[in-house]
C-alpha cells in the first residue's frame, strides 16, 4: 500500500481509457487498452491483490490485446468519419453516465473508511477464511483456498463461461474454407514478413513458457497463481507461436478437433471431481470426502488434493478455450494461415 | 493525506466507468463499444479491490507456511481481505469472455454488412 | 449412493455434463446430440419435481455446495417460490428441447453440436440462478445464461442476427455489471454474500444511501434483464432474429427468471417493508409497469410482422408481472407469481406455433399465416388456446392471473394498473382476432402458385400439418394452459400462498 504509486496511477488511467476510446486508429486503440490493463495490474498489485493482478496481466494486457488486433486485422483499421450527427446518442450517453455517477458518489459517501481494518467486510467473514484455510484445507494462499475450495462452485461455472464463450466463438464465425465473403480494404501490414530471429527467440521461449505455466498451476498453493492463470500462460505459449509463424504452425501440432476435446476434457475433471465426491456420499464439490479413496490422506489433505486436481482442470480447459478463440478470430473462422 | 485518498479511489472508479458507460451508448463504432464495455468491467473491479485493500496489510498468502512445522497464531489485521480478489478473478475472467463473444459477433456482423459503424449498419438494415 | 437429499445439486450437475457429453458426442456423430439433450432435461426435470415435493411437504431446503456451512461456502436454497419457477423452468426446458430438432436441423445444420451444447447451457445458467442463494453465484450463472444467449442469438442464418445479437450484447452487459455493482455496494456495507446473512444484517443499514443506491442499482440491472420499458430496446429484435429453437427456450424464460430475481431480492434479501416502505413508496414503479403495458400493447398493434409482435407482447406481460410485484398486497403479489407460470407456457405456446409457421411458410410476417387454419388445424387450434390465454378469456390460465392482478389493483386504489390491465386484454383481443381472421378467412399463401390468384375460400386446401416432434409440445404446452386454468385455485393455495412474504 504505497500511496504514491496509487495515486500516480490512478491519475494516468483516467487519460488511457480516454485515449483508447478516443482515437481514430484501432490498432492505436487495441494497444493503449492493452496499456491500460497494464496499469490497471499494476495498481491491483499495488494494493494487495497479486492474483488478481497476475490474472489481469495475462489475460488483459495480453490475450485481451492479441485478440483485439487479431480482429481489427480481419475489418477495417480505421475508425471511419460520421456522415450523420449522433446528438441524440451522445446526449443519451451523457445522462446516462452522469445519472448513474451521481448516485455512485452519493453511495459512496457512505462507505466505511477505506483500507481500515475495521470496515464490514474484514471483520465479517473473510477472518474466518484467513484464520482457518491452512486448519481446514492446508493450502497457504487464501485466494486459492476461497476460490477452489470454499466458493469451488462458483469457479466451476466460471471455468464453464470460458468453455462457452469458446463453443460461442466456434459456433458464430467457423466456417469451411471456399465460400467468398465480401472484403473491406485491410491494411497489409509491411512489417509482418517472417523474420527468424523472431521465430527462433520464440520457438526457444515456448517450452519455457510452458514449464512455467505448468509451475504456475502446481505452485498455485503457495504462491500467487493458479489454474486460470496458469492455464492462460499456456495457451499464450501457442499464440506467440502462431503470431511468430502462422496459425498453420500451431493447428498442426494442435487441431481443431484436440481443442474442443481438451476443453471439454478440463471442465469434465472439474465437474467429475466433485460428482465423485457427490457419488462417495457427501454434497457436491466436497474434496474431504474423496479420502476414503485417496491412500493415505486425511480430509484436510484430501482437500488439498482436491484443489489441485480442479486446478489442473481449470488450467487444461483454459488453454484450449483461448487457443479456440484465438485461431477463430485470427483466422476469421476457416482455420487457414491466420495472421 | 489519507483521507483525500480514500475519496479519490472511489471518484476515479466512477469517472472510470462512466467513461465507460458513455462509450458503449454514445460511440458509433462497433469496437469502441466494446472497449467501452471493458473498460466498465475493470472499473467495478477496481472497486471491489478497493473495498479489499488494508492499510499495512501483506498480500493474503500465510507467512511462514511454506515448509513442514507449526504456523503461529495468523492476525487477520496482517493480510489483504481475500474474498474480493477471488470474486474479481471470476469477474476478469468473465469480462474476457464476454469480448471474446464480442468479438466473433463484429465480425461476423463485417463479414455480412461490410462495415463496423453503427449508423451504416442500421441504414442498411432499413 | 445419491439421495434426494443430494437433487438440489443433481438438477443443475446433470445438465452441466451433458454439455460436455453432448460436445463430445458430437465429435463422433451429430445424432448422438438430441437424445442426450432430452435425456439430461429429463432428469432435471424430475429431479426439479421432487425437490418441490419434497419443499411442499417439509418447508424450504438448503443444501451446501463444498459441504460449507454458509456465509462461508455457497448455498442452494429452494422455498415454495423458486420451486415452483425450477418446475417450470425445466419443464419449459424439455419441451422447448423435444420441439428443437426439425427447425435446428433445417436452420443450423452443420452446428448442432455447438448448439445444442450452449442451449443446455443456457438452460443450466436459468436453473443455476433460480436455485441459488448466494448473490455472486447468481452473477456467475447470469453471465453464463447471457453468454450462451448472445450466441445463441447470433447464430441464425438469417442477416439480422448478428447485429440484433450485439446490441443483446453491449445492453445487457450493462445489465449484469450493474447487478455485479449493487451486489459490491451491499458487501461493502455487510461484508457477506449470502442471502439470508444478508437478511440478518441489513435492517440496521437501511438509511444509509449505499443500501439504497445498491437497491437502484440493483433493480436496474435487474430491469434492462426482463426488458422493463423503456430499457427493452434490445428484446424485439433479438427474440425476432432469432433461430426458431432459441427463441422458443429463451422467450419464454430469460424474462420471467429476472422477475423471479427481482422479486426474491424484494422479498427475501432486502425485506418487504424495506422494499415498499424504506425505500420510497412503491407507487412509481407501477406507474412505470403502467406504461410499459401500454406501451408494449401499442407497439404490437403497430407491427406487421407476426414475431415481432410476440416480442412486443412480452414487454406488456413483463409489465404485469412488475406491476404485480409493486402492487404491496397478497392478490398482486400472487398475481405476479401466477403469471409467471402462465406466462412462461403462453409465450412459450406461442412461439411454437411462430416456429411452426417459420418452418412451414419460410418467413413469420402476417402474409405468411394465410388459410394455416385450414392447413394445420392442429397447430391453430393449439395457438387459439395460447391467444385466448393471452386475452385473458377462462378457463385458460391467464385469465386467471389477470384476475388476481385486477383483485390486488382495486385493493390498492392503483386505478391507473386496473385501467391498463383491461387495455391490454383488449388490444390483445384486436391482435389476435386480427390474425385468426387472417389464418381462418383468407385464402391460403401464394407459394401454392394458384392460378391468376383467384383462390377461393372453398379451394380444397391439403392438410399439411407440422412435423410431430414440433406439433406434440404445442399441444402439449396448450393442454397444460387449460389445465393450469382449471387448477389455479389449488395451485394457489398449495404453492403460491406460501411463496408470498409472511404479512400480507
Amino acid at each position: 500500500m504505497i500511496w504514491q504509486i496509487d495515486l500516480i496511477v490512478l491519475a494516468l488511467l483516467v487519460p488511457c481509457a480516454m485515449a483508447a476510446i478516443a482515437l481514430k486508429d484501432m490498432m492505436s486503440a487495441a494497444i493503449t487498452f492493452g496499456a491500460y490493463s497494464f496499469l490497471m495490474c499494476l495498481l491491483w498489485t499495488e494494493m494487495g491483490a497479486v492474483d488478481v493482478a497476475f490474472t489481469e496481466a495475462a489475460v488483459g494486457a495480453g490475450i485481451s490485446t492479441v485478440l483485439f488486433i487479431a480482429a481489427v486485422h480481419h475489418s477495417r483499421r480505421r475508425v471511419a468519419k460520421r456522415r450523420v450527427g449522433r446528438i441524440v446518442f451522445k446526449l443519451l450517453g451523457l445522462s446516462a453516465a452522469g445519472a448513474i455517477g451521481i448516485i455512485l458518489l452519493w453511495a459512496a459517501s457512505d462507505f466505511p473508511e477505506w483500507a481500515s481494518p475495521d470496515i464490514p467486510p474484514s471483520r465479517h467473514l473473510s477472518p474466518y477464511y484467513i484464520t482457518k484455510t491452512l486448519e481446514d484445507t492446508a493450502v497457504p494462499n487464501i485466494v486459492t483456498s476461497v476460490l477452489a475450495d470454499y466458493r469451488g462452485f462458483d469457479t466451476m461455472f466460471e471455468t464453464s463461461v470460458i468453455f462457452a464463450a469458446g463453443m460461442a466463438v466456434a459456433m458464430v464465425l467457423r466456417r469451411r474454407r471456399g465460400r467468398e465473403e465480401r472484403t473491406g480494404r485491410r491494411v497489409e501490414n509491411g512489417f509482418a514478413r517472417e523474420s527468424p530471429i523472431i521465430q527462433t527467440i520464440c520457438r526457444l521461449l515456448a517450452p519455457f513458457m510452458q514449464l512455467f505455466a505448468l509451475y504456475v498451476v502446481a505452485h498455485g498453493h503457495h504462491s500467487p497463481g493458479g489454474g486460470f492463470q496458469g492455464g492462460v500462460i499456456l495457451g499464450a505459449s501457442f499464440i506467440l507461436l502462431a503470431l511468430a509463424y502462422d496459425l498453420d504452425f500451431v493447428l498442426k501440432r494442435l487441431n481443431e478437433k484436440w481443442t474442443l476435446i481438451l476443453a471439454n476434457v478440463g471442465v469434465l475433471i472439474y465437474a467429475s471431481i466433485g460428482a465423485l465426491a457427490l457419488l462417495l456420499g457427501g454434497n457436491f464439490l466436497d474434496y474431504s470426502v474423496l479420502s476414503r479413496i485417496l491412500p493415505a490422506t486425511t480430509p484436510v489433505m484430501a482437500r488439498s488434493h482436491g484443489m489441485l486436481g480442479v486446478e489442473i482442470g481449470v488450467a487444461i480447459t483454459v488453454m484450449a478455450i483461448m487457443v479456440l478463440i484465438y485461431a477463430n478470430i485470427a483466422s476469421n473462422g476457416k482455420y487457414d494461415k491466420g495472421l | 493525506m489519507e483521507d483525500i485518498l480514500a475519496r479519490y479511489n472511489y471518484w476515479i472508479y466512477v469517472l472510470l466507468m462512466m467513461i465507460g458507460l458513455y462509450a458503449m451508448i454514445a460511440k458509433n463504432n462497433l469496437y469502441k463499444k466494446v472497449i467501452g464495455m471493458s473498460i466498465f468491467q475493470t472499473a467495478i473491479i477496481v472497486f471491489y479491490v478497493s473495498i479489499a485493500a488494508k492499510e499495512g496489510a501483506t498480500i493474503p498468502i500465510i507467512q511462514g507456511a511454506h515448509g513442514a512445522g507449526l504456523v503461529p497464531a495468523i492476525d487477520p489485521a496482517v493480510y489483504v481481505n481475500p474474498l474480493p480478489h477471488v470474486l474479481m478473478l471470476t469477474a476478469i475472467v468473465v469480462g474476457v469472455s464476454t469480448l471474446g463473444v464480442a468479438l466473433a459477433v463484429i465480425l461476423r456482423i463485417y463479414r455480412q454488412y461490410g462495415t463496423v459503424e453503427e449508423d451504416r449498419i442500421l441504414e442498411k438494415l432499413r | 449412493m445419491i439421495g434426494p437429499e443430494q437433487y438440489p445439486a443433481v438438477m443443475i450437475v446433470v445438465p452441466l455434463l451433458a454439455a460436455f457429453a453432448i460436445n463430445l458426442a458430437g465429435l463422433i456423430d451429430r445424432r448422438f446430440c438430441y437424445p442426450l439433450l432430452l435425456l439430461a432435461l429429463g432428469v432435471a426435470a424430475a429431479a426439479a419435481l421432487a425437490v418441490l415435493g419434497q419443499v411442499m411437504r417439509d418447508g424450504p431446503i438448503s443444501y451446501r455446495l463444498g459441504g460449507w456451512p454458509p456465509p462461508m461456502g455457497i448455498e442452494y436454497v429452494v422455498d415454495h417460490l423458486n420451486g415452483l419457477v425450477l418446475v417450470v423452468t425445466c419443464v419449459v426446458a424439455f419441451l422447448a428441447a423435444v420441439y428443437s430438432k426439425r427447425s435446428v436441423e433445417r436452420e443450423l445444420p452443420d452446428k448442432i453440436p455447438y448448439f445444442y451444447t450452449l442451449f443446455i447451457l443456457a438452460v443450466t445458467g436459468l436453473l443455476g440462478m433460480t436455485i441459488t442463494g448466494d448473490a455472486f453465484n447468481l452473477y456467475v450463472l447470469m453471465e453464463i445464461t447471457a453468454l450462451t444467449n448472445y450466441a445463441l442469438i447470433a447464430a441464425g442464418r438469417a442477416d439480422r442476427a448478428p447485429m440484433a445479437s450485439f446490441t443483446y450484447i453491449i445492453i445487457g452487459t450493462i445489465g449484469a455489471s450493474f447487478y455485479l455493482l449493487g451486489v459490491g455496494h451491499l458487501y461493502i456495507m455487510t461484508g457477506s454474500l449470502n442471502m439470508a446473512d444478508l437478511r440478518t444484517i441489513l435492517p440496521e443499514l437501511y438509511t444509509t444511501h449505499a443500501v439504497i443506491a445498491s437497491f437502484i442499482i440493483l433493480l436496474l440491472g435487474l430491469w434492462i434483464k426482463m426488458a422493463f420499458f423503456p430499457l427493452h430496446g434490445w428484446l424485439p429484435n433479438a427474440y425476432t432474429h432469432a433461430p426458431t429453437a432459441t427463441g422458443c427456450l429463451i422467450a419464454p424464460l430469460v424474462t420471467k427468471v429476472s422477475v423471479y430475481i427481482m422479486a426474491r431480492l424484494m422479498f427475501s434479501v432486502y425485506s418487504p417493508e424495506f422494499s415498499y416502505r424504506v425505500f420510497g413508496p412503491a407507487e412509481p414503479v407501477v406507474w412505470m409497469a403502467v406504461a410499459a403495458i401500454v406501451a408494449g400493447s401499442l407497439m404490437a398493434l403497430a407491427q406487421k410482422d407476426f414475431k415481432k409482435m410476440l416480442t412486443y407482447l412480452i414487454v406488456a406481460e413483463v409489465g404485469y408481472m412488475v406491476g404485480g410485484l409493486w402492487l404491496a398486497n397478497r392478490y398482486g403479489i400472487t398475481g405476479a407469481v401466477l403469471h409467471i407460470v402462465n406466462d412462461a407456457l403462453m409465450t412459450l405456446c406461442l412461439f411454437f406455433t411462430a416456429g411452426i409457421v417459420v418452418y412451414k411458410m419460410k418467413g413469420h410476417a402476417f402474409t405468411d399465416l394465410r388459410g394455416l387454419f385450414r392447413k394445420m388445424p392442429l397447430t391453430m387450434a393449439a395457438f387459439t388456446v395460447g391467444a385466448l390465454s393471452m386475452i385473458g378469456v377462462p378457463p385458460t390460465a391467464g385469465f386467471f392471473s389477470k384476475w388476481y392482478l385486477l383483485l390486488g389493483a382495486i385493493e390498492a386504489g392503483q386505478w391507473g394498473f386496473m385501467a391498463a390491465l383491461l387495455f391490454s386484454s383488449l388490444i390483445n383481443a384486436v391482435l389476435f382476432f386480427k390474425v385468426i381472421e387472417i389464418a381462418y378467412f383468407e385464402p391460403c399463401g401464394v407459394q401454392h402458385g394458384h392460378d391468376g390468384g383467384q383462390a377461393a375460400a372453398h379451394d380444397v386446401i391439403a392438410v399439411d400439418e407440422a412435423p410431430f416432434s414440433m406439433l406434440a409440445p404445442l399441444v402439449l404446452v396448450s393442454a397444460a394452459l387449460l389445465a393450469i386454468g382449471i387448477y389455479s385455485g389449488s395451485l394457489v393455495t398449495n404453492i403460491i400462498q406460501y411463496a408470498v412474504p409472511a404479512g400480507f
